[in-house]
């Protein structure tokens, strides 16, 4: 534990920061402009993943177990979550034959 | 902690009487083992009982908030008796899921540990997902669920990274904890800390569609089959308001300057939106969409003035609130069944002259939706306009009664459909039950409103 601790804090703490904030630009990037939803599940997943690289290095500065623990709930948390978003888009699929998100404009106003 | 653990079984014994194919004792024995939660819940009033390491706390507030969640939850699953009478799909699924969904709302309202919140508001969020797509063929369904679930998720990863930000710079998820650690800032906070709060308000905010992260609002509550719009609007946000509360008094309070402009911002947007929008609405669904972003306007007025009032507002108004949608909704299912599955505002036409009774208690529900004297929808607006005025929101309060009078005409409207006469016979089918739970939901709101005093202190 204490070796992976000492290995993460060989990078300072402002270039892990830095990198999960361009991940999680990425992925709000993604979610805004591009039009197949399985990408858009895809993205929703790298920016999860970014608060998880955030909190992991954290904990690692601060040498406090708890954000590590947060991070398997997130995995948990999102995994159950895609299941179920997965599941809507096969749906959706039965119903309209597409996956674009332009199909989705029967709601408006 | 056992109505949680008792909550949870419920789910699971309601799914597994799906299995064995006894549609008919869904609800009674979803009813009774809700009644039995409630014993549970009132149990620990008083007590302050903490579970998990102190991360979930059933103070007073929590309980309070349950128990009225667990009221709501019980009338509109006697509401689903009759409304999933008629339908051939699974039923028992979509109790299990509310139940499930209740459980997230209880970690919601006692949560004192950032892991517990996210919890909370995931456990309730993802049943919901599923429940909106509920009409697997329809659709407008899948789309409200799509919505919603894309959307849900974007606002929980923003959540996420605020939670993260606050961590970075406090080393905590526990509020308390956070809370001490803002205090020895004296005013001036980090900004990584700052925008982590943010973040974080950004994300409960869109639980409760506070513009202008409401969009989401209108679309889903139109698509979702109605008994689920009906338990969003009401369980699901009274648990987000609770949240929105409990993260504002347990951490950050007084509020910091900057996230108090950004609270007050936000108040304002929430009001002329949800009043606005509302104006121009001809599908019913989507203008109680727009009515409910008005009311988490008012709420919010409620939590930005901070006072030792504060919680009582908030869970008079959310209770009051959601005790006149809930029949307002009953009402609507009944017209339109009559009309066809119209969902059109028209579709009330004819209600006076077939139900005069129904029409009466209609036009008291909706009066205290648009807070009309003597009903309750009055006074909860009324103690919201005390606290802020007496709080120095002067401007805002200004703006938001103006605001509570737009929202007149567009309840009224709704009303004068219900008094014209219609252009074709339309016999309203009423069966016992329903014909009670607007009764009692009616007489609710009505006693609620006169004898408040008696009541609240």
């Amino acid at each position: 534990m204490n070796e992976i601790t000492s290995a993460i804090q060989i990078i300072p703490l402002e270039h892990y920061i830095l990198l999960s904030i361009i991940m999680f630009s990425i992925g709000v990037l993604g979610v805004l402009f591009r039009r197949n939803t399985i990408v858009i599940l895809m993205c929703i997943e790298l920016m999860f993943n970014s608060v998880n690289l955030l909190l992991t290095a954290f904990a690692a500065y601060h040498s406090d177990l708890t954000g590590q623990v947060f991070v398997f709930f997130i995995m948990i948390v999102a995994a159950a979550e895609v299941a179920v978003g997965l599941s809507i888009l096969v749906m959706m699929k039965r119903n309209v034959d597409s996956v674009d998100i332009n199909q989705l404009n029967r709601l408006k106003w | 902690m056992s109505a949680l653990i008792i909550t949870v079984v419920l789910g699971i014994v309601v799914l597994y009487l799906g299995f064995l194919n006894k549609k008919a004792i869904l609800s009674p024995v979803a009813v009774a083992g809700l009644l039995v939660v409630l014993w549970f819940t009132s149990g620990e009033w008083n007590s302050g009982a903490a579970y998990f390491h102190d991360m979930v706390v059933f103070d007073n507030f929590s309980v309070a908030f349950n128990i009225s969640m667990i009221i709501l939850t019980i009338l509109i699953f006697l509401f689903g008796m009759d409304y999933y009478r008629t339908m051939e799909f699974h039923v028992s699924e979509h109790y299990a899921l509310m139940i499930f969904a209740l459980t997230g709302a209880f970690l919601m309202t006692s949560f004192s540990n950032f892991i517990m919140l996210f919890l909370g508001i995931e456990i309730l969020s993802i049943p919901l997902y599923i429940l909106a797509g509920g009409k697997k063929y329809s659709y407008r369904s899948n789309e409200a669920s799509f919505k919603y679930f894309m959307l849900g998720s974007f606002a929980t990863t923003i959540f996420l990274f605020g939670i993260a930000l606050i961590y970075g710079t406090t080393a905590s998820f526990y509020l308390p904890e956070i809370e001490q650690y803002v205090a020895g800032c004296n005013g001036e906070l980090h900004p990584m800390l700052m925008i982590g709060l943010l973040f974080v308000l950004i994300g409960v905010a869109f639980k409760i569609a506070a513009a202008p992260f409401h969009f989401w609002s209108p679309d889903v509550y139109e698509g979702a089959p109605t008994l689920v719009t009906v338990f969003m609007s009401t369980v699901a946000k009274t648990a987000g308001i609770a949240a929105f509360y409990r993260l504002l008094g347990m951490g950050l309070l007084p509020l910091p300057v900057p996230l108090e402009r950004a609270l007050w911002v936000m108040t304002g947007l929430t009001l002329l939106v949800g009043n606005m929008g509302a104006l121009r609405q001809t599908s019913f669904k989507r203008l109680l969409a727009y009515s409910s972003i008005a009311h988490s306007g008012f709420i919010m007025l409620a939590m930005l003035s901070q006072h030792d009032n504060s919680a009582s507002t908030l869970l008079y108004y959310t209770f009051v609130y959601s005790l006149a949608v809930i029949p307002v909704f009953i009402i609507f299912i009944l017209v339109k069944r009559a009309s066809n599955g119209l969902e059109q505002l028209s579709a009330f036409n004819g209600l006076f002259r077939e139900k005069p009774w129904i029409a009466a208690a209609f036009v008291i529900l909706m009066a205290s939706l648009a807070g009309i004297p003597p009903t309750s929808g009055f006074l909860a607006k009324f103690q919201v306009f005390v606290l802020s005025i007496g709080q120095g929101y002067l401007f805002i309060s200004l703006f938001a009664i103006v605001m509570a009078i737009v929202g007149v005409y567009y309840y009224f409207m709704v009303i004068r459909e219900a008094y014209t006469e219609s252009e074709f016979a339309k016999p309203i089918v009423l069966n016992q039950l329903n014909a009670a739970l607007i009764l009692i939901c009616t007489l609710g709101v009505l006693i609620l409103g006169i004898f408040y005093r008696a009541i609240i202190i």
